[in-house]
């Protein structure tokens, strides 16, 4: 477990993920507490890759249950292996030939089937899915549950049930109880509201854009070999892009892409000709693509009028 | 400290969070965690176990500072501010204000109590003075609101009088013979000390008023517009309602998606593994389960946006717009006379530009007359592959024909084809049928007609459509 604030902080840097004070603190209290941590924010921002980096981080297990919409308990719980189950009738015939024997009529015939029912259903025959892996899980581990939002509310509130006893019963098999209390991370891209009951058993977590010195962080952890006045440049342009009305605005997966391409392609500032194609690859929608290119036009313009005074103190800043 | 906590979440409360009693228990447990001493994990702590929706976030930030830093908090940082923006060293700005108590001190008997406290820095003693006054402020008026409040505040410490005598301390320290530079910092440390004091006046109102400060009022402004005709929308009242319309077209996603939530877990469906496994010779080695195929509710919208209802449709186009935004399988339509799609335009742009674009006719001509029939004609030639049996097709529109032919044929064959369809009339149902309204034909052949004139109507009726 983490010792405390600045230790999540330590060793989640050390997994390569950056994150403020803030963020660590709800990671490490939701560690000390066994509370789930309800993520949200928006898309693109790290929610998924905190999960797993806690997971890492504290070297547990991941189990991971990607939500969407129609996903439900058998999916997400378990299910009976009818296939092997009717594999192992036909195997056993002559055993069930036996069990019959001398059975008179349908009825008692099922009735000495039913006898055996247990060895039909038992965990043999069980397929268990994320959830019901998580609680049976033999050693402590990070239950990720992705997308939340997509989710219908039934499954919301059936969720909402295993949260917080951390138990199961199967009718066949009887209650299944989790063995050590997983760490739960919840993320939503607020596609929906969650319930206020779900929301009140979670720590809440707001993770929203970084600041610029944050970005350059993340930047220089992940493309290390970028240009630091480049991905300095991109990051200043990406922040005036998220104050835009965008359909979707560019987050940190797209500034990662993005100073990858640009390194890949060589290009060394934003004035490259290059930039302008490769703009279209990080946003989405075609009205947005027209947008960014304007707001492109015109941050280098006002550069150029500034770049008359001495080296662009701008930049300077941002490596600091 | 859960005494504090509790206090504080009652704060909350009453600026419109919700705050339950499991979410103390857990605010106090995080704390006993991180320790008081770290004042930004002490912060982020009770924010994590109290405040569930980011929008409260703000308020919970600004109620956090006044709280916790209290007065007397809030004055130190204050101080520290001032430090930097006269750029002086502790020592320097503690040698200042020595100066400046000596200075006082010979004038004594002619200056106020809270003025020499203020600018001597000696903030306890302002902040019992501010709280005096903000009691015998409260008792002239209860209840009354946060800027009335501060105003009460500063009619009883005198401030103009406070004021005046900064004012007048300035032209003093001028003559005192002290080193110019000293006096332009002392001076600009006076002003700001004046300005500090006013903040200070309006947290404590701010924290001691009962009511809502009106901030919060305007948030709650579509709560009193939800019975408002969308007629007398204004533009911008429009536009504040983003969040309404999100609600709503939540509730009529899961309104429509509600009849396959029956089916949890899949069944063995006997026969039909029997019947697929007849190949294997009746062997089962091929299961059918059961599972009913999740129906993905599909929606088509027929949307109005002639001058006469150009308000309706503006609201409506934002329902519409975020019903698409939630649901793969929307298609949005618009039209006057003509018929347009507006599914793609609503795909790419933000909400309340796609809404512009489509009443500013980027897709159909708007300055035509309405012709609802026409309309319905091209929908059928043109666009009949929308509608399938799993289809609810959304009408909206006031049904006002310019005495054209009606086409309710198109309808009928909607109602046959669709699974069912909707018609929401934002003009008042007294008026159906008078004049150019065709709304008695058209009626006859929708399974839910409704006057959808405001918001309320909107809600409840969403209520009625079938699952
Ligand atoms: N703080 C961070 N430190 C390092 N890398 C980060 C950080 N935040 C985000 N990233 C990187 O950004 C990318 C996007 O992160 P992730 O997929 O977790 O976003 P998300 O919030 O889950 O988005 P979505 O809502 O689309 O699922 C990942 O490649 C991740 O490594
Ligand atoms: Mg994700």
């Amino acid at each position: 477990m983490f010792q405390s604030v600045d230790d999540v902080v330590a060793r989640l840097a050390g997994e390569r993920y950056i994150c403020s004070r803030d963020l660590a603190t709800v990671v490490y209290l939701a560690c000390a507490m066994r509370k789930p941590i309800l993520v949200e924010g928006p898309a693109g921002v790290g929610k998924t890759e905190l999960g797993k980096v806690i997971a890492r981080a504290l070297k547990l297990d991941l189990i991971r249950l990607q939500c969407y919409e129609g996903l439900d308990e058998a999916k997400a719980l378990y299910e009976w292996e009818y296939a092997k189950q009717l594999l192992y009738t036909q195997v056993l015939k002559d055993k069930i030939g036996e069990v019959l024997e001398g059975a008179k009529g349908l009825r008692e015939a099922v009735e000495r089937i039913a006898q055996e029912d247990d060895v039909f259903f038992s965990d043999r025959f069980l397929l268990p899915r994320p959830l019901l892996r998580a609680l049976l899980a033999p050693e402590a581990i990070v239950l990720l549950i992705d997308e939340i939002d997509k989710s219908d509310t039934e499954f919301e509130a059936f969720l909402l049930e295993i949260l917080s006893d951390f138990q199961v019963s199967v009718p066949e098999l009887g209650t299944l109880k989790a063995k050590h209390v997983p760490l739960v991370v919840l993320t939503s891209n607020n596609s929906r509201e969650m319930s206020d009951a779900l929301k009140r058993r979670c720590l809440h977590l707001y993770i929203d854009f970084p600041d610029v010195a944050r970005e350059m962080e993340i930047i220089r952890l992940k493309v290390p070999d970028a240009d630091q006045k480049l991905a300095a440049e991109v990051v200043e342009l990406l922040h005036r892009l998220r104050k835009l009305d965008l359909k979707k605005r560019p987050s940190i997966s797209e500034s990662l892409d993005w100073v990858k391409a640009l390194t890949l392609l060589n290009v060394k500032t934003l004035d490259d000709g290059l930039v302008t194609e490769t703009l279209s690859t990080i946003m989405k929608y075609e009205a947005d693509v027209r947008k960014a290119q304007d707001e492109l036009k015109e941050y280098l313009a006002v550069r150029k009028a500034k770049s008359g005074q001495p080296a662009a103190a701008s930049d300077k800043d941002l490596l600091n | 400290m859960l005494y504090r906590i509790l206090e504080f979440s009652d704060l909350l409360r009453r600026n419109g969070l919700r705050v339950s009693v499991p979410e103390n228990m857990d605010a106090a447990s995080a704390l006993e965690l991180v320790g008081v001493g770290d004042r930004g994990a002490f912060k982020s702590a009770l924010r994590a176990a109290l405040v569930k929706q980011a929008s409260d976030a703000k308020t919970f930030d600004e109620l956090f500072d006044l709280f916790f830093l209290g007065l007397g908090g809030k004055a130190r940082e204050m101080d520290e501010e001032l430090m930097r923006q006269l750029g002086m060293t502790p020592a320097e700005f503690q040698a200042m204000l020595d100066a400046l108590e000596k200075f006082l001190e010979n004038l004594d008997g002619e200056i106020s109590a809270l003025t020499r406290a203020l600018l001597t820095g000696d903030m306890g003693e302002v902040e019992r003075l501010l709280r005096e006054a903000a009691e015998a402020a409260r008792g002239e008026n209860m209840g009354m609101r946060v800027l009335m409040f501060a105003q009460g505040i500063g009619d009883r410490i005198g401030i103009e009088g406070i004021r005046a005598e900064i004012e007048n301390l300035k032209t003093l320290l001028g003559r005192g013979g002290a080193p110019p530079e000293l006096i332009e910092k002392m001076a600009q440390y006076a002003e700001q000390r004046m300005r500090n004091l006013m903040q200070l006046v309006r947290d404590l109102a701010r924290r001691e008023t009962d009511q809502k400060d009106p901030a919060r009022s305007e948030r709650e402004r579509p709560d009193y517009l939800s019975q408002k005709s969308f007629i007398y929308f204004t533009e911008d009242d429009i536009r504040k309602m983003n969040e309404v319309v999100v609600r709503l077209a939540r509730r009529f996603k899961n309104r429509l998606s509600l009849r396959r939530k029956h089916a949890r877990r899949g069944r063995l469906d006997v026969s039909a593994t029997f019947r697929k496994n007849l190949q294997y010779g009746g062997v089962p080695f091929r299961i059918k389960l059961d599972r009913r195929k999740k129906e993905k509710p599909e929606v088509v919208v027929l949307c109005d946006i002639s001058d006469s209802v150009l308000n309706a449709s503006r609201f409506m186009l934002q329902f519409v717009y975020s019903v698409q935004d939630l649901y793969s399988k929307v298609r949005s339509f618009v039209f006057v006379s003509d018929i347009g799609e507006v599914t793609k335009l609503f795909e790419e742009h933000e909400i309340h530009q796609a809404v512009e674009k489509a009443l500013r006719g980027d897709v159909i001509d708007v300055y035509s007359h309405s012709n609802f029939g026409r309309a319905f004609e091209l929908f059928y030639r043109h666009h009949w592959t929308a509608i399938t049996p799993k289809t609810t097709v959304l009408v909206i529109g006031d049904g006002r024909n310019n005495y054209n032919r009606a086409n309710d044929w198109v309808l009928k064959e909607i109602r046959s084809k669709a699974k069912q369809l909707v018609w929401l009339n934002p003009e008042s149902r007294m008026t159906w049928g008078y004049g150019d309204s065709e709304m008695p034909r058209y009626a006859q052949h929708c399974s839910v007609v409704e006057e959808c004139r405001n918001i309320l109507q909107l809600y409840r009726l969403i209520d009625r459509i079938a699952a």
